[in-house]
């Protein structure tokens, strides 16, 4: 379950970045080394989202909003403004994530917290463009070249008992990760959609 | 005067003089046979031969602690040092335990098998049938209308965030967060006290340490196994572990080891040390080729004595081997008196063998006395001391008095004159009376201050690496090794877990949760479970749970909730699921707790609970359990005091044994009470002197210099016995400086057997160091001056 949130957030925050396959279709190592490359270039990437959750046990779709910082090489900030202001900073080994209703703000290792380990690992070695980890742990598949669409299926029993797959949308220069959906296997899904988003931009300090 | 003689003897020498080629072919070939036998023993050197092997309280607590569940495995602590990265831990304890795997050391765990959402979603399953009645106030309490706002608000804003997306089956099949109630049952199951888990390893709490559990087949008592896992192990380390890290290994194989080098070092040193220090003696005091033959006897004795045990039984404790310099020194008494007598000449040889017969037997029976009570002893490391001795003491006593006497040749006359008193002085009657009856009194003083130390690790061998591992274990993860065990009997599963139950229920309120162990809170037994979900139906009646659906819809409108949201949930309130089993705690990923805490054999299941091992907690323990049926407690403190009160009690009995029947001996063999007390000399200074510098010097007696006690006495008595006649009965003056060779070659054995580095060696080597050497100066001196009116 972990896998599928550090996914999801490690796409949202990574712009321009592809992985490779295991065995890609012909033209797809062209795209994950076009990918590859263009990763490289990218130092901050700071967008808008917008969340759509479609899920049965709501009677309407339930949407948020909020915004997402991301610098080299172990910086990241998640913030959800609306409907309820909360979020998290993950800073190398710590991290510290809040709430506005409740006015709690607490600070963390990331070491001693398993979840948030996870995420951690995950979002920086993408952000490394490791791609191994995303090879061993997906199936991925290229749905089309312009702009780049990835679909990436679970290998492992336990993630695919929730997760059924993920579509990954990137701009039209390969920068940035313009949507995100997340299949679950009872026909619930969630699409995340990045908007406005800067890459390459300066970064307040204070944002982490 | 007319010397007492054993005619039988005499007889025999006549006999055999016409047939010694046949005489020396058979002793020869019994020694061959004895020498091949040896080759077939196998060393045993771990401290089951001092553990009581019947079926007392003592044989079964040891039994029960083996069952304790890191007793049996091997801990690896891998440990970031200083400047080292702590982030790289985890990932290195994954690397590690790859190449560990790789060497085929056994199971390796480097955390829970599997504590994924599937722990959680048995947990929140088997609620119901776990439940207590305080646990339903606690969901009266979590299900009020105020709650159910703020739970669901919470659901709201979780399904907001990325973890969300995680959280939504759970959220739909508890949204009260019900298995909270469930996830603390799981506090009575942390039997590292001070682990953490990060990414599902097990880490300590300075998140400086991560723990491998090793499970290997080896035995921990096989010490040749041990050193090839040890091997495999510490070449996994080398391969894997990164620089800035160390990894300690703690398990009973590396005692194994230790002692078992140990061991045969000191074999090695004592057998060696023994043979040169009595060849030495032999030649200062014989002086002669034929004293060849002499060393000759005690030689082959080893040798037949040894292989009679390694036919009775292949696995020959070391301890047991070790006291073959003792017996090499020991059973040279009855050669040394039948050379020296046969040396003096002065008569026929066949009449010389019938006199010197009779000290010598009742010698020899005074000896097979003290060993042979030991026969009755629960260790079998005694037993087994007892067969080997025996078996020397009765070769030695035929091989001196029936083919010896054919290889002496009388010196010739004047050589050795007939009132030579052996190199040992007459010293003032009234000065060795003073100073013995002064160092009895001291001696008797000091021996109030003797202590008994019953601790196993008294007499095992422990470096100061593995002490140090050890403490640096405790001090990383707490004591998980150290707990008193409690263990809930049955004929089967649901017997023993019943058990199981009433004994939580007894203890669980006096012992905090971080600090007890059990498995009762998540696995009752079926009937209570049963109960327990009764109670759930019933508690969920009379429209609470009609109350709760609409409390659910009313505060979930707000948030946008469908109608059936929560209709998972809904379902169990009125139909609980089935009832929790060890099956379905196996899926979730506690399989290795279960296989830890429930113990199968033929015939019965024990489950086991563990507590502090301190004397406070043992004793309400004790107290507590004796009205609740089978369940037994086992603690490691307690252990200790519980083999040495079975082995001082049997200590007491055997002396006492011992006592009575060298008595009685030596009431037969002498018929007057002042010769009788004469004997006693040697004796009862020997115990006394032994008991008295030891109490001195601050030595404790353990479970093995404690037998060694009886020793003292078939030893010290044959002194006895052999003065008594010289000064009595008119043997000649030969038994003076047999008396004193074979003495001194009786403390040579013992003197190499208190060089050894083993505690259990050294402690037997210098107890009855103490013993002989003091009875040895009480023969010699003391009976003759206490004997000057005895002489008739």
């Amino acid at each position: 379950m972990t896998r599928i949130m550090l996914l999801a957030v490690f796409f949202l925050f990574s712009a321009g970045l592809a992985a490779g396959e295991a065995v890609p279709p012909n033209g797809s190592a062209m795209i994950f080394s076009s990918l590859e490359r263009t990763a490289a270039t990218v130092r901050t990437i700071s967008s808008d989202f917008v969340q759509e959750k479609h899920l049965s046990m709501f009677k309407t779709v339930l949407t948020s909003r909020g915004r997402f910082y991301f610098s080299k090489p172990d910086l990241l900030r998640w913030e959800v403004t609306a409907p309820v202001a909360s979020g998290f900073v993950l800073k190398g080994e710590k991290g510290r994530r809040w709430h506005e209703r409740t006015g709690r703000s607490e600070n963390f290792q990331i070491s001693q917290e398993p979840a948030m380990k996870l995420v951690s690992d995950q979002l920086f070695a993408w952000a490394r463009a490791d791609f191994q980890w995303l090879k061993k742990e997906y199936r991925i598949t290229v749905l089309d070249e312009s702009p780049v669409s990835l679909r990436l299926e679970p290998r492992s029993a336990a993630t695919a008992g929730f997760l059924h797959h993920l579509l990954i949308t990137f701009s039209a220069d390969g920068r940035y990760v313009r949507s995100v959906e997340l299949h679950e296997k009872d026909g619930d899904f969630t699409r995340i959609k990045f908007v406005n988003a800067a890459v390459n931009k300066p970064l307040q300090a204070d944002l982490f | 005067m007319m010397v007492p003689s054993f005619t039988l003897f005499e007889r025999m020498y006549r006999f055999l003089s016409s047939r010694r080629k046949l005489l020396f072919s058979a002793t020869l070939l019994v020694v061959a046979l004895g020498v091949f036998a040896s080759s077939k023993l196998k060393i045993q050197e771990d401290i089951v031969a001092m553990l009581p092997d019947d079926s007392s309280s003592v044989a079964q607590d040891f039994r029960l602690l083996q069952l304790a569940p890191f007793t049996r495995k091997l801990v690896i602590t891998l440990k970031v040092g200083n400047g080292g990265d702590p982030g790289g831990l985890t990932a290195a304890a994954d690397l590690l335990a790859q190449g560990l795997r790789a060497e085929g050391v056994g199971n390796v765990m480097t955390g829970p098998t599997n504590l994924s959402g599937a722990l959680f979603g048995w947990l929140g399953a088997s609620l119901p049938s776990l439940a207590t009645e305080e646990d339903l106030v606690r969901l009266a309490a979590g299900s009020s209308p105020v709650e159910v706002r703020s739970r669901l608000r919470g659901n709201y804003e979780q399904l907001l965030l990325p973890e969300g997306w995680a959280l939504k089956g759970s959220i739909q099949s508890d949204p009260l967060s019900f298995s909270s109630v469930a996830l603390e049952k799981m506090r009575f199951l942390n039997m590292i006290p001070n682990m953490r888990l990060v990414q599902n390893h097990f880490v300590a709490a300075d998140g400086k340490s991560a723990l491998l559990v090793v499970d290997s087949v080896v035995s921990m008592t096989d010490s040749g196994g041990s050193r090839d896992l040890l091997d495999r192990i510490n070449r996994a380390v080398a391969a894997c572990v990164p620089a800035g890290m160390t990894a300690t290994v703690v398990s009973g194989h590396r005692y194994t080891l230790v002692n078992a080098d140990t061991i045969k070092r000191d074999l090695y040193v004592v057998l060696t040390l023994s043979v040169f220090a009595v060849l030495a003696i032999y030649l200062v005091f014989l002086r002669s080729l034929s004293a060849i033959f002499v060393f000759l006897v005690p030689s082959s004795i080893l040798v037949i004595a040894t292989g009679a045990i390694a036919l009775w039984d292949a696995n020959v404790f070391a301890v047991t081997l070790g006291f073959g310099g003792v017996l090499l020194g020991m059973v040279d008494e009855y050669a040394m008196l039948i050379y020296f007598s046969c040396r003096q000449g002065g008569k026929e040889p066949a009449v010389i063998t019938g006199e010197v017969a009779r000290p010598v037997i009742f010698g020899a029976v005074a000896t097979l006395i003290s060993f042979g009570v030991m026969l009755l002893s629960s260790l079998p490391g005694q037993r087994q001391l007892a067969v080997y001795s025996m078996t020397g003491i009765v070769a030695a006593l035929l091989i001196s008095l029936i083919v010896l006497p054919h290889l002496i040749k009388p010196m010739p006359a004047g050589k050795l004159p007939p009132n030579d008193r052996g190199g040992v002085r007459r010293l003032p009657r009234r000065a060795v009376i003073a100073v013995w009856l002064a160092v009895l009194a001291l001696c008797s003083w000091q021996s109030t201050r003797i202590r008994f130390n019953g601790d196993l690790r008294a007499v095992s061998m422990v470096t100061p690496e593995l002490r140090l591992a050890e403490e640096d274990l405790v001090k990383t993860w707490g004591d998980m090794r150290g707990k008193a065990l409690l263990f809930a009997e049955g004929t089967d599963l649901e017997g023993a877990l019943a058990r199981n139950d009433l004994l939580f229920a007894r203890i669980s309120g006096r012992i905090p949760a971080g600090e007890l162990v059990s498995l009762a809170p998540l696995m009752p037994s079926s009937a209570l479970q049963r109960a327990n979900r009764e109670r759930w139906v019933s508690f969920w009646q009379n429209g609470r749970a009609a109350r709760l659906e609409d409390d659910l819809a009313k505060e979930g409108e707000a948030y946008g909730f469908s109608k059936d949201a929560f209709a998972p949930f809904l379902k169990t309130l009125g139909t609980p699921p089935p009832e929790a089993t060890l099956e379905g705690l196996r899926t979730a990923g506690m399989g290795e707790l279960v296989d830890s805490l429930i113990i199968r054999s033929p015939g019965m299941v024990r489950v086991l609970t563990m507590v502090p091992d301190t004397p406070e907690v043992v004793a309400a323990l004790t107290e507590e359990i004796k009205t609740l049926p089978g369940i037994r407690l086992v603690s490691q403190s307690r252990f200790g005091d519980s083999v040495g009160h079975a082995i001082i009690h049997d200590f007491t009995r055997y002396l006492a044994l011992t006592s009575a029947l060298v008595l009685a001996l030596l009431v037969v063999v002498f018929r007057s009470p002042s010769r009788v007390m004469l004997a006693l000399v040697p004796v009862v200074t020997g115990l006394v002197c032994m008991l008295g510098i030891m109490g001195m010097f601050g030595i404790e007696f353990n479970i093995f210099n404690i037998a060694a006690t009886i020793l003292i006495i078939g030893l010290c008595v044959d002194y006895g016995i052999f003065m008594v006649c010289r000064l009595t009965e008119g043997s000649d003056h030969t038994t003076n400086r047999a008396v004193l060779v074979s003495g001194l070659t009786t403390i040579a054995g013992l003197g190499a057997l208190a060089l050894a580095r083993h505690p259990s060696m050294y402690s037997i080597g210098i107890t009855v160091l103490l013993g002989i050497g003091t009875g040895i100066p009480a023969a010699l001196l003391v009976i003759p001056a206490l004997c000057s009116k005895e002489r008739p």
